[in-house]
Parts: structure tokens; sequence; C-alpha cells
């Protein structure tokens, strides 16, 4: 099964991001609480699709996708960006810091699900 | 998806929401006070609002999410030097924080609509609108333009309407648009054309030429990461990849090492205190980033009872292992119930550290109640604080803050004066209130200073007077700084109007009922003129403590370790009657100690000896107040396990509380301060009780 990490800084939203996998059938999520934290995680095991907040303390989204790409094992990894800015700068930064995609805060499940099968079908 | 239970989300976000308002609130004085705000801060700031925002609009909190983003994209703007910070802004910021607890409150009970909004983010608005416009002369002038899009009208459509809207297109050809919905896209297409966007490989040229080798020959790879068409599956190959690769260059934080839980040594000097917790402070919280688990209470209350339990088996057994008769098998027994005993204190004391929070997290609470009431009062004051990483059981905080939240609140209101009458004594026109902890000897202590007018005694004592706590007689023998302690009794306030500040019904003799809850002493040092000091003791945790079991007739009480100060027997010389005869004094070392007879407290007693000389003397101490237990003989000493007994049953004068023996009984534990009152209440009332007998 789909191994997913999920980064963000907000307990509430981890919540509700792991609740709305699961109720997608995605049960094996492991939540970080920011970049670094996030990092560490993605290190230690290897996830099939990571879905990062933008901003959180220590190390923001972007940077840590920076991070992660460098990393042999998710160099080609879905890197999903969960952002409250849909702004076309957003999305070019999401970009060059080599995201797959963006999912707008606040998510939709269904919206969720679909995206995230998207990735994984492939 | 069906069942989504926002409801539910919405209570977590309103728990998370009050720690990220307390850290925006700090962040905000802080810059208050200096007029200035760090990158740093600032980072900090727009992550707080931007979280609000984010996780309020998740669980639609629409009209709270609307106005939090004008404050976002302000403090955007601020954190990118679009515009520069001036020192009105803090303010404005404030009671931006202000309104939006507010708004929060109302939209989730229910009670919000747009007019509400208007009137009550109206005047913020043009505030945050002449800012961003410049209108403000310090302010950049060249943001006229970003005025338009912060107006009410326009925020609604920028983010409150997550149903299919604009700004999201599709960049994959070869992804059929109908099978998405427009909250979410990918960046396939600039992947693959990456000239329609220049930068995108100009970044990861920069980037490559700066990175290391290793990493560059990543990028390589990076080249054909693109999305669906190229995406390799998860090969076994891919899977077999070391995870731990060196990484040479990127630059490990600092922040990943945990700090380990330290036990906190008793701040020594308060003058040093401050820089080494400003260390501690960060390492703290920079671990709870990334290293903490949220755990409720409640689970580790029932992780601490299960222990408690152990602790309550092992003393059967110990108990019943003295009982065996075979000498050999007996010490092999007790030798490796011992060892037993051992791993279970262990286990109780890193349950304890779990428990263990620093006092940070009260603390926190306080600079914006004394900057709103500061305010209000037209005072000036500076808040200190010291032992910002001492640590605290999560369970005493609870019941810690509120009383503290008072003695500040009396203090600004009562202790501190205006700049005025300060200049006018000779003080600085700025009072201070500063606050600190520290751990020695097993108990908690914590102390507030003010620098402010102190308290009056005499004032104090006469009102005790009047309303018949204390009579003349005592009026006349008391020292000014027991008569100050008197604003601790019921319905005794120093102050000349009541306020909506401190008067709120509320007096100091709830704050010490609240202290004594938690097995807490209080106390007041004054001095008119120059200030207050209160001091508060408590012990480091109300579920486990060290007793002494002791006997009355029959029955067997526990007296906490902690209050007593030394036994005896006494000898004649040493019990001095007065009054009537029936009051007994002990006389030790030119000190007299009122005798406290158990047996006549709970009358239910028939003990084994009447005589003081017979039985033994047991000399505890409650804060300042001492007395002389008298019993028939003191037993053993040992570990209880603590069990509330008004949650479990209803408080008992002068029992504090109750456990469970090694022999499956209820042991009852004596609670001082409540014995002494109770014995007071008994004297007065015996005094009352003649007195009417006479007249």
């Amino acid at each position: 099964m789909a191994k997913l990490l999920i980064v963000d800084d907000s307990t509430m939203l981890r919540d509700m991001l792991s609740y709305a996998l699961s109720e997608g059938g995605y049960s094996d999520v492991v939540e970080a609480v920011d970049g670094v934290d996030g990092l560490e995680k993605a290190k230690s095991a290897l996830f099939d699709l990571i879905i990062t907040d933008v901003n959180m303390p220590n190390m923001d989204g972007l940077t840590l996708i920076g991070e992660l790409r460098k990393l042999p094992q998710y160099s080609s990894k879905p890197i999903l960006v969960l952002t409250t800015e849909r702004s076309d700068e957003m999305k070019a930064k999401g970009k060059a810091a080599g995201a797959t995609g963006w999912i707008v805060k606040p998510f939709v499940p269904d919206q969720l699900l679909k995206a995230v099968n998207i990735v994984l079908s492939r | 998806m069906a069942g989504f239970d926002i409801s539910m989300y919405r209570e977590m976000f309103l728990e998370e929401a009050v720690e990220l308002f307390e850290s925006a609130d700090n962040v905000l004085l802080e810059a208050e006070n200096n007029g200035s705000l760090t990158d740093e801060q600032m980072g900090q700031l727009f992550r707080d609002v931007h979280t609000l925002k984010g996780s309020g609009a998740s669980v639609e909190l629409v009209y709270f999410a609307k106005f939090t983003h004008e404050v976002e994209n302000m403090m955007d703007k601020l954190r990118n030097h679009v515009i520069e910070f001036i020192p009105e802004m803090a303010s404005t910021l404030i009671d931006c924080m202000d309104v939006m607890k507010e708004i929060l409150h109302l939209e989730a009970a229910g009670e919000m609509d747009q007019d509400k909004l208007d009137s009550m983010t109206h005047n913020l608005l043009a505030e945050i609108k002449g800012y961003l416009s410049g209108t403000h002369p310090s302010s950049a002038p060249s943001e006229t333009v970003s005025v338009e899009s912060t107006s009410t009208t326009q925020i609604s459509d920028s983010f409150a309407d997550k149903s299919e809207e604009d700004s999201i297109g599709f960049f994959d050809d070869s992804i059929d648009p109908t099978k998405f919905n427009k909250a979410y896209g990918f960046f396939k297409e600039e992947y693959q054309n990456p000239q329609a966007f220049g930068f995108y490989s100009d970044e990861l040229q920069a980037r490559s030429e700066s990175a290391p080798t290793v990493a560059t020959k990543n990028y390589e790879e990076n080249d054909n990461f693109g999305f669906f068409d190229e995406m390799p599956a998860i090969s076994p190959d891919n899977k077999e990849l070391s995870y731990e690769k060196p990484e040479p260059n990127i630059e490990k934080p600092k922040s990943v090492t945990p700090a380990p839980i330290k036990k906190q040594a008793p701040v020594a000097s308060k003058a040093d205190a401050g820089p080494k917790d400003e260390d501690d402070k960060k390492s703290a919280s920079l671990a709870s980033a990334t290293n903490n688990i949220r755990v409720n209470l409640d689970k580790i209350d029932t992780l601490m009872n299960n222990v408690g339990d152990l602790v309550i088996t092992n003393a059967m057994l110990t108990q019943f292992a003295t009982s065996i008769s075979e000498t050999k098998t007996r010490v092999a027994v007790l030798e490796r119930l011992e060892l037993l005993e051992r791993h279970i204190r262990e286990m109780q004391d890193s349950i304890m550290s779990i428990r263990m929070v620093p006092m940070e997290s009260i603390y926190s609470k306080f600079p914006k109640v004394i900057r709103d009431i500061s305010k209000k009062l037209n005072k000036k004051v500076e808040f200190k604080h010291y032992g910002d990483a001492v640590e605290i059981d999560k369970a005493m905080i609870e019941g810690l803050t509120d009383p503290l939240m008072h003695i500040i609140r009396n203090s600004l209101d009562h202790g501190i004066e205006t700049p005025e009458d300060r200049l006018k004594v000779g003080k600085n026109e700025t009072g201070t209130i500063s606050i600190s902890a520290e751990q020695a000897n097993g108990q908690m202590i914590i102390t507030i200073k003010d620098d402010g007018k102190g308290i009056d005694g005499n004032k104090v004592a006469a009102k005790a007077l009047e309303k018949g706590l204390i009579d003349e007689n005592q009026f006349a023998q008391m020292n000014e700084n027991d008569k100050a302690m008197l604003v601790f009794g019921a319905g005794v306030s120093t102050a000349d109007a009541i306020t909506d500040i401190s008067g709120r019904g509320v007096g100091m003799d709830v704050v010490k009922t609240n202290i004594h809850k938690l097995g807490g002493i209080i106390r007041l040092e004054t001095e008119l003129g120059f200030g207050t000091v209160i001091t508060i003791v408590l012990p480091l945790t109300l579920a486990i403590l060290d007793g002494l079991d002791i006997a009355v007739g029959d029955k067997k009480f526990i007296l906490p370790l902690s209050a007593i100060v030394e036994s005896l027997q006494p000898t004649k010389e040493m019990i001095k009657k007065i009054g009537d005869g029936t009051q007994d004094l002990l006389m030790l070392r030119e000190e007299f100690i009122p005798v406290v007879k158990l047996y006549q407290l709970f009358n239910d007693v028939e003990p084994k000896y009447h005589n003081l000389e017979d039985g033994m003397l047991i000399v505890v101490k409650a804060g300042n107040q001492k007395v002389a237990l008298f019993i028939d003989e003191f037993l053993h000493q040992h570990q209880v396990v603590v069990k509330p007994l008004d949650k479990n049953f209803r408080s008992v004068e002068g029992i504090g509380a109750a456990t469970v023996r090694g022999d499956g009984s209820i042991g009852l534990i004596l609670d001082i301060l409540g014995i002494i009152d109770a014995q007071k209440k008994i004297d007065r009332h015996d005094l009352e009780f003649k007195k009417k007998k006479v007249s």
C-alpha cells in the first residue's frame, strides 16, 4: 500500500488530512510537524507521496522539497504542496522547488483524494 | 466525502488557535515595547496568522478567515519589506488579534454575520489600509495598489469560494482535464517546457552550480523527474536506495537533536537566570517542535494510576513476604521485592517527567493581560520573568494560572502606582512586576514581586477586625506583616474602590484556597511604599507523596513527610496551659506552639493516651504556622499514591486526600493547613461559647 507523508505545522490540519486520506483508503500516513521533522522522517522510511505545507517554522515547505529532491530516493517521487496561496508567483515557486503539484487550502477531501489518486496511479 | 465532521476539527482548531494567538501576542507585545520587529519575529508572526487563516478556513470559519486574511496580507508585506515596520503597527496588530479572537468565538458559536464583521473590523481595516497605502508618513509610499486588493469587498473571493473558480490551470495536456477539479493542479507543462518560465532552468542552473557534486548528480536526475508520463514506477531498485546518503554541504539544522529532558537545577541567583533561561527556552521550543507527541493528560494520569497500583501491590507483597517464617526464603523474596520497588520508582520518575511542562507555558499568558490592564489604568509596568524552563506538573498548571493571574492583576491595580505618583515618591515612573520559579528541596517555589506601594497592614487588619476574623487582642499583638497577611482572609480587601480589574468578587482568599487545593502554601511580605513579595510553595506533584503513618487509638493516618519539622515525647515542663486550662501549648526552645489533639478533631476516635506526656507530639509546619499534633505513636514511613477525596467522595476538613494501603485498606492523608484552620475554628467556637455562657 502506498505510504504517505504529510508535513504541516497545524495539528488540526494534519488530523484532517490523515482522516481524509484514510477515508480514501490511504491509511499508511505518517505526520511531520515541520520541514526539519519531515526531512528526518522522509530519510528514515521511503514514502510514495509527500504532501507538504509551505509556511512552517524551522524549515519551510519549499526548502523541504529542495532538500528532498537532492536525495536519490526522492528525486522522482511525487510531492504536492498544500497552500493557501494560489497566485502564479506561488505556483512558480513551488514548481521551481521541484513540487509535482499543488492543492489549495482549505482542501476539499474529495479533490484531495482525486489528486492523490492521480499521482499515485502512475 | 460524506460524513466529514467539521465540528470535531473546529474544537481542535479552537484549542490550537489559543496557542497561536498567544505566540503572536507575545511577539507583538515585544514589538510594542521595543518599537521594532526582527525578520525572525516577522516570519513567526506571519506563520501564526497564516496558520490561523488556513486552519480557520479549513473548518469553514469564513468570517474569521476573511478578516485574518487581511492581517496576514499586512504581515506578508511586512516580512517581505514591501512596507516597513513602524511602532504604531504593533498596537494595531494587537487590536487585530483581539478582534480575531472575538470573531472566532462569535462565529464558532454561530453568532456572526457580515454586518457584525463589518462593524467590528471597519476601523482596523482602515488602519491597515493606511499602512499599506503609505498614508502614514513613515510607511512605504509605493503600495497604493495593494489597497485595492485588501478592501473588504475584494477579500471575499480571494479564498472564501473554494468552489471551482479561476486561478488553477492544468499544465499537462496528457491529463484529461475533466478528471480534475480546480482545487489542485500539477506543474507538468512547465517542466516539459522550461522556456515558458525562464527562471525554472536558471534556478536549477544556479542551484546546481552552487551545489556539491553529489547533489548535482541528483539534479540531473531531476531533469527527468517530471511527472506522469515519465515518473518511474517504484522499482525494487528504488526501494533499495539507501535512505541515509551522506549529504555534503547541506547544513544539518541544529534543532534536530532533541534537548534531553533536564532536571532543572534550582536557579542560583536571579541575576544570572535571564540569559540561561533564554537558551533553555530556545532549545526546549526547538526540541518540542521536532520530537514531541501530543498526549491527552488523562492517558498519563491513567498510567500514573497504574504505577500507583503497582506501588500498592508491591507494598502488599512486601507485607506478605515479611510474614514468611522460613528465614532464607523471606530474605531472598524481600531482596527481590526491593529491586522491584526501585524499578517502580524509576518508572514513576519517568512518568513524572512526562507530566512536566516548562513554566513558560504559564508566563506566556501574562504579558497581554498586563499590557491591557496597565493601558486601562494608565500605568507603566515592566514585566520580568525568570525560570521559564523550570518544569511544573501539567496537572498543576490549570490550578495555578488563575491564582497567579489574580495576584498580578492585584499588583497592577492596587500595588503599582501611577507614573505621576511614582515620580512624586522618587521612584522610576515605570513599575516592575516580576515572577520567578525555581525548584528546591523537592518543592516548587514561585515568587511574584512588585515595586508598588505595598499593603497597608493596619488598614487590612482593621477590616479583618470589623469582619470578626481577628479580635482586638490579636490586632494589638500582630506585627505589620502578619496584619498584611490578613488580605488572604475572606471578605478582606484593600481596595478603596472596587474596580473592574481585580474587584470581581474574587479576593485573595480565593487565591489562597486555590493554592491550598494544590497542596501549596502562600506567603506575603510587604513594605509600605516599597512593594510586595508573594511566595507560593508547591509540591512538585499532586500524585505521590512520602508519608508517615501515625496512630491515634485504632485509627491510622498518613502525615505528609514534607510537613514534619520534628517529633518528640514531651516532658511535663514543656507543656504550658493557657486560658481555662483546656488549651495546651508546647514550649520548644523558647517558642510556643499550639497543640492540636487529633482525637478531639476527629471526635469518633478513642485514643490510647489522653495525657500529653504519654503520647507523642509531632511538630508540623504549614506556611509560617506551626502546630504540634498529639498522637499515640508513629509507625513507619512509606510512599503513597494520592487519590483526591473530593473527586471520589467529598472533602473532609483536616483530611487532604486518601490512598490505598498495602493491605488494601483506605488510608487518610492529613491536611495540615486544614487542621490548623479547623483548630482555629474550634478555638473561636469555644471562645464564643464561653462568652455566651458568661453573658
